[in-house]
């Protein structure tokens, strides 16, 4: 999937602007980490693509559509083609997990067949395949952030956004989880991770977008 | 089985409308058609599941039965009771008399030919008339009032016309019986008319009153009923947040995440109207025999009705319907303001 942000903004309704004249092309296939100081709307502009806030000026392109024409009824259809990882969306713990990661599919009304398998297929990617019938507060923070990922690619689409990813894991965890996305990656699937950490950022050497207070200063080469 | 008033959107038709919009392109990944298969398949599952969740909260879902139950046996139970009026009256088979009092200066041979004209008139089965002097030994036995009668200087009574309409009284031709008791009150040579069904009369106001009494109390519950629902509803959706929010951000329509919902209110509205008509028929068996015991007195061969199986199914359609609106009206724009962030 392609996204193409033209000189947007974001100013929330407090009069706070998260985002001004943002403006960048990621490419289908491509992979691209989000940086940026705590605050700079690094968030607020995966908000955007996911369509929870709306942009108040410029404009975003999803594959050369344009999210203004989408109305409120398109919004599910629109989300259904973008797997996420968002920190405060996280797991559901009254289900195991299997029927966690089996959710995009029921959503999108996949039968019983289709969802058995490709659940498997998705925990069988991040590793997890043994455990689908456990609850997953039964799981380290490490392998619910990967159950959470199985649930973002489960629907195989064609952008994986991930907000902050690795937030509160080890930093053999953070590179594991940070290669699986590269894996995703390479089958064709465009990849966008926010993140604070700098240094494992470096370390993957792929495109890097760096907000400050809300400006795209930096665009390119690793950070 | 009560189904959601409103299908749920469907994605191809949607998309289409959206398509024709504006914009550099249309979005081409939206043009699955809609499945109907897929569609019953899903229903099937959330009214499995939405039963699943109401059993596994019993007290809870026990109560809000319970009350829904309470509140749909009053009004279902004086329906019964109302029913069982009617019916008593119904078979109360009885002749009905108007007594018409001519005016006391008519001769007799006019009242005497008034009398044929009256008999021979389709609605009347016989007409008897009763002279002064009959009606006088009449009112000297019955009464005893022999002695002030015979101190009169004249008999004072009119000539009387006993007419005995074809029609049995009972509520239903009430109505036509008194337009025969007005018209016959319009005769010239009649001075007052009267229907002897006083007692049928003041019972007809009554159910009338008891009818109107009933469909407010009716109102009055279903609206308490519709509230019901509607807060255990909203509260099921606020404890199921959490997961309200992560369907929305995987692609969950609004109607989606309704559904399960609705199902619950429909199962909350069967199960309450299901046991209101236990409820109705327990009690009915419950006074049966005391009331067949006091029926007996007047009038024999009664049979105390309770609710038939047509009635039965109707007030279970009736409360699924109470369910699944009262759902509807709580949950649709709970969900709505349930909003990412
Ligand atoms: N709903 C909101 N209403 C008002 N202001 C908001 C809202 N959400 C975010 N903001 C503000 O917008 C700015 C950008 O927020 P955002 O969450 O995008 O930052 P971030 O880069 O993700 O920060 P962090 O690294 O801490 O997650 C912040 O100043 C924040 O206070
Ligand atoms: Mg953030």
């Amino acid at each position: 999937m392609e996204i193409e942000f033209q000189r947007v903004g974001k100013k929330y309704e407090s009069g706070h602007d998260a985002l001004s004249q943002v403006s960048f092309h990621l490419r289908q296939g491509e992979m691209a980490f989000l940086t940026g100081h705590s605050g700079a709307g690094k968030s607020t502009l995966m908000k955007l693509i996911m369509m929870i806030e709306r942009q108040t000026t410029g404009q975003i392109l999803v594959d050369g559509v344009d999210l203004r024409t989408l109305g409120k009824h398109a919004i599910p259809y629109h989300r259904r083609r973008v797997g996420v990882v968002f920190q405060n969306h996280q797991l559901l713990f009254d289900r195991s997990v299997f029927h966690n990661v089996a959710l995009p599919l029921q959503v999108s009304g996949a039968d019983d067949d289709q969802t058995g398998k490709r659940v498997r297929a998705a925990l069988d990617k991040v590793g997890l395949l043994g455990k689908e019938k456990l609850n997953p507060m039964a799981l380290s923070g490490g392998e619910q952030q990967r159950i959470g990922i199985a649930r973002a690619v489960v629907n195989k689409p064609q952008l994986l956004l991930a907000d902050e990813p690795t937030g509160n894991l080890d930093p053999r965890l953070s590179s594991e989880i940070m290669n699986l996305f590269q894996e995703f990656n390479r089958v064709g699937v465009t990849v966008l991770v926010a993140s604070h950490d700098l240094a494992l950022v470096a370390r993957m050497r792929h495109r890097v977008l760096t907000l400050n207070q809300g400006r795209m200063v930096n665009d390119g080469g690793f950070a | 089985m009560a189904r959601p008033p409103q299908p749920p959107p469907r994605p191809a038709q949607r998309g289409a409308t959206r398509q024709s919009q504006n914009g550099p392109k249309k979005p081409a990944w939206r043009t699955q058609g809609f499945d109907f298969k897929l569609y019953l398949r899903q229903h099937q599952a959330f009214l499995v599941e939405s039963f699943t969740r109401l059993i596994g909260h019993p007290l809870a879902s026990i109560m809000t039965i319970m009350v829904i139950a309470i509140s749909l046996s009053l009004p279902g139970g004086l329906f019964v009771l109302l029913k069982n009026v009617q019916s008593v009256t119904d078979q109360w088979e009885q002749q009905s008399i108007i007594s018409l009092y001519l005016f006391p200066n008519l001769e007799d041979t006019e009242a005497l030919s008034l009398s044929h004209q009256l008999a021979s008139r389709a609605d009347v089965a016989s007409v008897e008339y009763i002279s002064k002097e009959e009606g006088l030994r009449y009112f000297e036995q019955s009464s005893g009032y022999e002695q002030i009668m015979s101190t009169l200087p004249e008999n004072p009574l009119p000539i009387v016309l006993k007419v005995i309409p074809k029609a049995i009284v009972d509520l239903n031709t009430l109505p036509e019986l008194q337009g025969l008791r007005d018209q016959l009150q319009g005769l010239p040579q009649v001075e007052h008319a009267q229907l002897d069904a006083e007692w049928l009369q003041r019972l007809a106001t009554m159910i009338s009153f008891g009818q109107r009494f009933v469909y407010a109390i009716s109102a009055l519950l279903v609206i308490a009923v519709l509230l019901i629902v509607g807060n255990t509803i909203r509260m099921a959706v606020e404890s199921r947040r959490d997961e309200v929010l992560v369907m929305k951000l995987v692609g969950a329509t609004n109607s989606y995440i309704r559904r399960p919902f609705l199902y619950m209110g429909f199962w909350f509205g069967v199960l309450g109207g299901l046991c209101a008509c236990l409820c109705i028929l327990l009690l009915s068996w419950w006074v049966s025999s005391p009331a067949a015991r006091l029926i007996e007195l007047y009038h024999a061969g009664f049979e105390l009705q309770s609710f038939n199986a047509v009635e039965i199914i109707l007030c279970l359609t009736i409360s699924a319907m109470i369910g699944v609106i009262g759902s509807w009206v709580a949950v649709s724009r709970h969900i709505r303001d349930i909003e990412l962030q």
